[in-house]
């Protein structure tokens, strides 16, 4: 299995290096350009700006949402009275164990890490649903930013010509409690907010109006704007002109909603569920820059029936999860980009009555697979019946940390909201760094 | 004065922040009082004041400020601000033409007696109020406003608005909004009238405020703690007191407290028996189903609130807040800032004049439309926004006029009127009829509104709002249309120059610049196959542009 995707025995031809950078810069002759490294457009090679682009990190977020079952995922429990009637099989990491619905990425646990003792103490759909986006309580008078917002805003770069975030929830259970916000960032950083299987709202360009005047229309606005600006200082004044500014390259980017443009053999890889297919957008829009995507998938939350709704959704999961990842390591993309598995919380290890399994937010389980990730580390343990952590007890807000650190960041990075520093993640919290590289 | 008033355990904090601000500012303020005999006089009208304490500091910090704006901006300014609208292209150039002196004071008169004053202020301050709620205070506001009621009265109905009252049953939504959640009560009354936002004591003492501790925080929520809702009515138990645990873990019981420290009096209240529960759990029941209001207790927490908030002599917290909030809206910060920030670590740019303010706004019967009178006709909110020379001075000085988005409402309001026919709004309609089309025309923003982001501090335009102005299927059909009824019907019928000239004055309120006349030109006659398209272009390039999107 794995040796059939094993990487390029040669390196990408370019390594890239601050001095690289530099001397290609300098080679084009271009001081402003230098003072501008960080401005993607003004390179003129195009190799160069690729790697920079491959180089960029970024986050794809599957969200799980209702609940996805630890037991039917990363955390089995056979023979045990709340094992359920599914097994646990051998991985290609010797000693990880996972249920026997995973079988294709049981092959690729060696890229992946797993955290088996998340207790989040909110067992509530909206409320689990808040602080596994926020990272943290919501509080009254702050409207905190949401895991993607920060990442768009981190990871994001402010000229970028394609979107920043981009959150496709296309059931319409639980769509309200995992609505993307942006908080005290602002509305730059609200997410695209995909609801149909079709790309976002206002790409495409009206009938009554050719392209050409599309396109010299905004320069005309700009005229005017510019002339404006001139003399008055102002950042909604800046923010206005840069979400202008942006659009051309967004409608541009509509392309990378059309998985059409995928070859049949890719797009075969992802099958063919609306879930495989938003997927497959998900990769284009990473490969494309955009920093942060999630696809939600609904509805996990088997009250009833729950080894039935595992079966259908916990193979469709293996089956999507290991493509992307195939995926995005044959295209060089895998070490810049995180993928999570991300629910509100996992599900009870008792089975009730109608063969369901309820909320449970005391011990479940997350994985992060790719970029900054110690692939093939097992972090956290539950109880033999999976009732409670054993060891390594973490909240959302180490989650966070962590998610922040293996993409580069620092946690403890402050906004400042008013007289107050909010850090990405709550002050003091740690890390795991036993999951990461 | 102002120094020593502020706990030690500030002083730090206070020193970093003037710092910041520059040692000129320290001086200024080290060196001025804020002594309420020492202040200006308070016969001295609103808007002198106002420019005698920001020329002050202008003058000790050495900067010249900005020219007065332009006529027609200014007159495009004050309309947004007080009514939510831009003049027509007629107003303005009639304001612009006009060389009587006394014409400012007569707008600003004029639009603080008119309906749209009250139906702007009414919305405006739902939106401070009732943001996030899926209920509204519009109609018990715009009773208020439209007799101009105090703002001290229209607290004291917000908080204990009688049920059987159906004025002040509107009020009460404040509350009944939020009763559910008492934390959200706490904290969006302690900041919305009192300018202190406690939410960072409630788990532990302010870490960077020495003002605010858990026991402000459970001072404060302790008036609402026996508030509750019960089918749809507010109602307050005669029992009941909070508890907290300190972040050390100690166990403590919250106390009857204001803000400013003072602790309230209040009669012993016994916890009822467990029958005496069981009992009123029925009583509730009951009114429930009879739909009444559950009567009111002996002694209402809530009451001791108002009392608190409103007593003589309280350090100003009530007329503080207000005052800073009104000013934030028409200057885009206010003179404390942020404005849920009052606090002594956060000094005010102009600290005399806010007190000045605060003590003429309560001894002017709580008085809105006065204080908003003196901030438009002062000198300081007419200045221009363009800063060319050197470096632009720091916003707090007040130095030049600030550049803020407008509202969804004025946004949708602007775009709608920008694009009606001029015939529609000819000079010489009757008050009441120019009146009775504003509403139909900010009827129909409405729907426009939503397209738009609520700009909080700090606002950033999104990706989205320009993709809808770019591509919006509404934007083209109620922006776009050309018609008998709209502006670009209009345009095409005009010849060039005249078309420009009416254009500009109606989306911009100024004529154009001799560069933009012969961009659009050179726009236009690329399309001269396409005339009535190209305008279309030009219209949406105007506005879709910063200057008809911000307020400046």
């Amino acid at each position: 299995m794995t040796q059939a995707h094993s990487p390029p025995t040669t390196k990408a031809p370019l390594i890239l290096t601050r001095r690289a950078t530099l001397q290609t810069l300098a080679a084009a002759g271009s001081a402003f350009a230098a003072a501008k490294m960080d401005v993607l457009d003004v390179l003129q090679s195009p190799v160069l700006a690729d790697e920079l682009k491959r180089q960029q990190k970024r986050v794809i977020v599957l969200w799980l949402a209702g609940g996805a079952s630890q037991l039917e995922t990363f955390d089995p429990k056979p023979g045990r009275p709340t094992g359920g009637p599914f097994k646990a099989i051998p991985t290609a990491v010797p000693g990880t164990h996972i249920s026997e619905l995973m079988p294709q990425i049981a092959q690729r646990v060696g890229q992946m890490a797993i955290i088996r003792s998340l207790s989040t103490g909110n067992a509530d759909h909206g409320g689990g649903a808040q602080l596994m986006h926020l990272g943290r309580r919501e509080e009254p008078t702050v409207r905190f930013p949401d895991i993607g917002a920060m990442l768009a805003k981190e990871l994001g770069r402010p000229e970028s010509q394609v979107p920043d975030y981009v959150n496709f929830y296309t059931a319409t259970e639980g769509r309200g409690s995992a609505v993307g916000q942006s908080g005290f960032l602002g509305s730059r950083f609200l997410p695209m907010f995909l609801t149909s299987d079709s790309t976002p709202a206002n790409l495409a360009r009206r009938d009554s109006i050719n392209p050409l005047d599309h396109q010299q229309r905004l320069e005309l606005r700009k005229l005017l704007s510019d002339r404006f600006a001139a003399g008055r200082t102002s950042s909604s004044l800046a923010s206005h002109h840069e979400a202008y500014a942006r659009v051309p390259g967004l409608m541009a980017s509509a392309k990378l909603f059309d998985i059409e443009q995928e070859p049949e053999t890719i797009r075969a890889k992802y099958g063919p569920t609306l879930f495989g297919q938003q997927v497959l957008v998900a990769r284009r829009l990473i490969e494309a820059g955009v920093p942060f995507v999630k696809v939600s998938r609904a509805w996990w939350d088997s009250h009833g029936q729950n080894f039935e709704t595992h079966l259908e959704l916990v193979s469709e999961l293996d089956h999507v999860l290991s493509a992307l990842i195939d995926d995005l390591r044959d295209r060089g993309l895998l070490e810049h980009t995180l993928v999570v598995t991300l629910s509100e919380f996992g599900r009870t290890p008792n089975i009730n009555a109608s063969l369901g399994r309820d909320h449970f937010a005391n011990a479940w389980s997350v994985s992060l697979t790719g970029c900054g990730v110690k692939g093939g580390a097992v972090y956290g343990k539950s109880d033999e019946d999976g009732q409670k952590v054993e060891d390594g007890k973490v909240g959302a807000k180490e989650l966070f940390a962590t998610i922040f650190r293996a993409v580069g960041l620092d946690h403890q990075k402050s906004y400042q909201l008013g007289a107050r520093p909010i850090p990405l993640t709550e002050p003091g919290t740690q890390p795991i760094s036993e999951v990461l590289a | 004065m102002v120094l020593r008033s502020v706990p030690p355990r500030a002083l730090p904090a206070l020193f970093r922040i003037l710092v910041c601000l520059g040692l000129s500012w320290f001086v200024a303020l080290a060196t001025s009082s804020g002594l309420a005999d020492e202040l200006l006089a308070p016969e001295r009208p609103v808007e002198e004041a106002i420019d005698h304490y920001i020329d002050a500091r202008l003058q000790a910090e050495g900067i010249s400020a900005a020219a007065p704006a332009p006529d027609a901006k200014l007159l495009r300014r004050t309309l947004l601000d007080l009514v939510g609208r831009i003049p027509t292209a007629t107003e303005a150039q009639a304001y612009a033409a006009n060389p009587d002196a006394a014409k400012r004071l007569q707008l600003v008169e004029q639009q603080l007696g008119s309906p749209s004053f009250v139906r702007f202020q009414a919305e405006r301050f739902n939106q401070l109020l009732m943001a996030g709620s899926n209920s509204n205070l519009r109609d018990y506001l715009q009773a208020a406003f439209q007799e101009n009621r105090p703002w001290n009265q229209m607290f004291r109905e917000m908080m204990l608005g009688r049920e059987d009252d159906p004025e002040q049953k509107g009020a009460l939504q404040f509350v009944r909004a939020r009763a559910a959640d008492l934390d959200k009560l706490t904290n969006d009354t302690s900041a919305l009238f009192f300018g202190v936002n406690i939410s960072c004591a409630q788990c532990h003492d302010h870490p960077l405020v020495a003002d605010w501790s858990q026991d402000h925080f459970y001072g404060m929520k302790s008036f609402f703690a026996r508030t509750f809702e019960n089918g749809g009515f507010v109602g307050e138990r005669a029992y009941g007191n909070l508890n907290y645990k300190t972040n050390k873990g100690e166990s403590r019981d919250a106390r009857l407290m204001f803000l400013t420290g003072t602790l309230i009096e209040e009669p012993a209240a016994a916890e009822p028996t467990d029958e005496q529960k069981k009992a009123e759990k029925k009583e509730l029941e009951e009114l429930k189903t009879k739909k009444q209001p559950p009567s009111a207790p002996a002694s209402s927490r809530r009451v001791k609130l108002v009392e608190a908030a409103l007593a003589a002599g309280e350090p100003g917290f009530f007329a503080r807040a207000i005052v800073n909030q009104v000013w934030q809206q028409y200057f885009g910060r206010g003179l404390v800032h942020p404005i849920d920030q009052m606090h002594s670590a956060n000094a005010p740019s102009h600290p005399e004049l806010l007190t000045w303010l605060a003590r003429d706004f309560a001894t002017h019967n709580y008085d809105l439309r006065r204080l908003q009178r003196g901030i438009v006709l002062s000198k300081a909110y007419a200045r221009d926004s363009v800063w060319t020379s050197n470096e632009r001075p720091l916003s707090e000085t007040l130095a030049v006029a600030s550049i803020r988005p407008l509202s969804p409402q004025q946004y949708a309001m602007a775009l709608r009127m920008a694009v009606v026919h001029p015939d529609h709004l000819p000079a010489d309609l009757s008050p009441e009829e120019f009146e009775k089309r504003m509403a139909g025309i900010e009827g129909g923003a409405r729907g426009m509104a939503s397209l738009f982001e609520h700009p909080g501090a700090d606002f950033q335009v999104s990706v989205d709002e320009a993709l809808a102005m770019a591509n919006g299927e509404r934007v083209e059909r109620e922006l776009l249309r050309d018609g008998k009824d709209t502006l670009l019907g209009k345009l095409t019928t005009l010849e060039r120059p005249q078309a420009l000239e009416l254009a500009s004055w109606t989306v911009l309120s100024r004529a154009l610049a001799p560069e933009e006349t012969q961009a659009i030109n050179t726009y236009l006659d690329a399309r001269s196959d396409r005339l009535p398209e190209a305008y279309r272009q030009v219209l949406w390039a105007m506005l879709a542009s910063g200057e008809c999107r911000f307020n400046h």
